[in-house]
């Protein structure tokens, strides 16, 4: 009997195979559509954004330019005037509005260097490095404070006064030295032949390889 | 997640791998479903077989409706699969030496090394033919170079050109899928048995 029935079932296999066939590609039209997330998730973001370890501090970044770590590229957020203006040495300037471009994405999505983002404050390098984090590129850094804060701390570092502790001064004869590496000269060092001293820096040339990035190929 | 070599999921020096075992099995499964005989294939084209029209339809709609299940739960990336692209003059004369070839020979270019591994005397025939084929359009290729370049159209799919919904093509080639599977064994009652 059992038998019988499932002959009778199975006389039918065909049309029963088809109407899934045709039920489950009905499905997809009208299952709800929904605009699909690109990137990292949104938790993953979060917990990089709330991360210390974002930010990289102005005397961090004058050792790295002064003992010549090979290991990151600057990259300068603001427009182009700023940064003909003022930058830091060996800068790239790539403006907020350009970051996502085509020409620029060798320089930001690799596992070579790491990405250090400056602004004036550390406000649009904080957005460059939240448009760069969602895409899910590796190793970015924002300039904690930006260029202001390496103004005022590496380039033109406030005197400690006479109260301050033995730390202190000491951070401020480094800061001093490391201002000098930069160029700024103090009356007391000051002497004849060192007038000449404000040459340019020679640009250096960074070459990044394209991550190695290959679209899938097929054929029959 | 997916596709999982370009997202690194699997690294890219398994693809090889890969590849060779997925071609095992795909050799394995069109020998032992009958597709090394080109009788069975060129049935398509006299009415009395229809087992490949059948099997590939089935597999592309099987895999495409498959396909976008996974894209739409999240799965799989639909725009990072590779699209073949369209050489438009040298698709449409390829395909039409390829179908003179495959009603004449009774072999697709797959099938065919499927038939010379089991030792069937056309199937090398044919293969010696793919072979001088080979030769003479690499002899030529100066020749051949406008058609086989010319009117590159890029990486495109019927979606990018006339801007149709994916999900309506997929249920419209289900139902097409369907219809001709039923118009097919129609067509394979009226006509003759022949038993090869």
């Amino acid at each position: 009997m059992v038998k019988k029935t499932v002959a009778k079932v199975l006389s039918f296999r065909y049309k029963i195979l088809a109407l899934i066939l045709v039920l489950l590609a009905g499905g997809l039209v009208v299952l709800p559509k929904y605009q699909k997330q690109k990137g990292i998730k949104s938790e993953q973001l979060l917990s990089n954004a709330i991360s210390p370890e974002r930010y990289i501090s102005t005397d961090q970044l004058a050792d790295k330019i002064i003992n010549q770590d090979p290991s990151f590229i600057l990259i300068d957020v603001r427009d182009e005037d700023s940064y003909n203006n003022y930058s830091l040495p060996n800068a790239l300037n790539i403006p907020l509005q350009n970051l996502l471009d085509q020409d620029f994405e060798g320089y930001l999505n690799q596992n070579q260097f790491d990405v250090i983002f400056y602004s004036n404050d550390n406000f649009y390098a904080d957005q460059a490095w939240v448009l760069c984090d969602r895409l899910g590129y590796k190793n970015l850094r924002v300039l904690n404070g930006g260029i202001n804060k390496w103004f005022t701390t590496i380039i033109n570092p406030t005197e400690p006064t006479e109260t301050m502790s033995t730390e202190e001064y000491k951070l401020y004869s480094t800061r001093k030295a490391a201002s000098m590496f930069f160029g700024v000269m103090y009356p007391d060092q000051m002497t004849a032949e060192d007038s000449n001293l404000n040459v340019p820096v020679p640009k250096k040339v960074i070459t990044v390889k394209k991550k190695k990035k290959r679209a899938a190929e097929g054929g029959c | 997640m997916g596709p999982l070599i370009p997202n690194g999921i699997i690294s890219m020096e398994w693809d090889s791998i890969i590849a060779i075992f997925i071609g095992i099995c795909f050799g394995f499964v069109l020998e032992s479903s009958g597709f090394s005989s080109s009788r069975k294939l060129a049935g398509v084209f006299y009415g009395y077989d229809f087992a490949v029209l059948k099997v590939f339809f089935t597999a592309a709609a099987v895999s495409v409706i498959g396909i976008y299940y996974m894209d739409y739960l999240g799965y799989l990336d639909v725009s990072q699969l590779y699209v073949h692209p369209t050489y438009l003059w040298g698709a449409i004369v390829g395909g039409i030496i390829m179908g003179v070839g495959f009603v004449a020979g009774g072999f697709c270019p797959g099938t065919s090394l499927c038939a010379v591994a089991i030792g069937k005397l056309d199937a090398w025939i044919y293969v010696l033919g793919i072979m001088v084929g080979v030769f003479i359009f690499s002899e030529l290729y100066s020749f051949f170079e406008p058609i086989y370049d010319g009117d590159f159209l890029g990486n495109i799919t019927l979606m990018d050109s006339f801007n149709w919904n994916p999900y309506w093509i997929i249920f419209g080639f289900s139902i097409i899928a369907v219809v001709a599977f039923a118009v097919s064994d129609m067509v394979r009652k009226r006509v003759k048995k022949i038993f090869y």
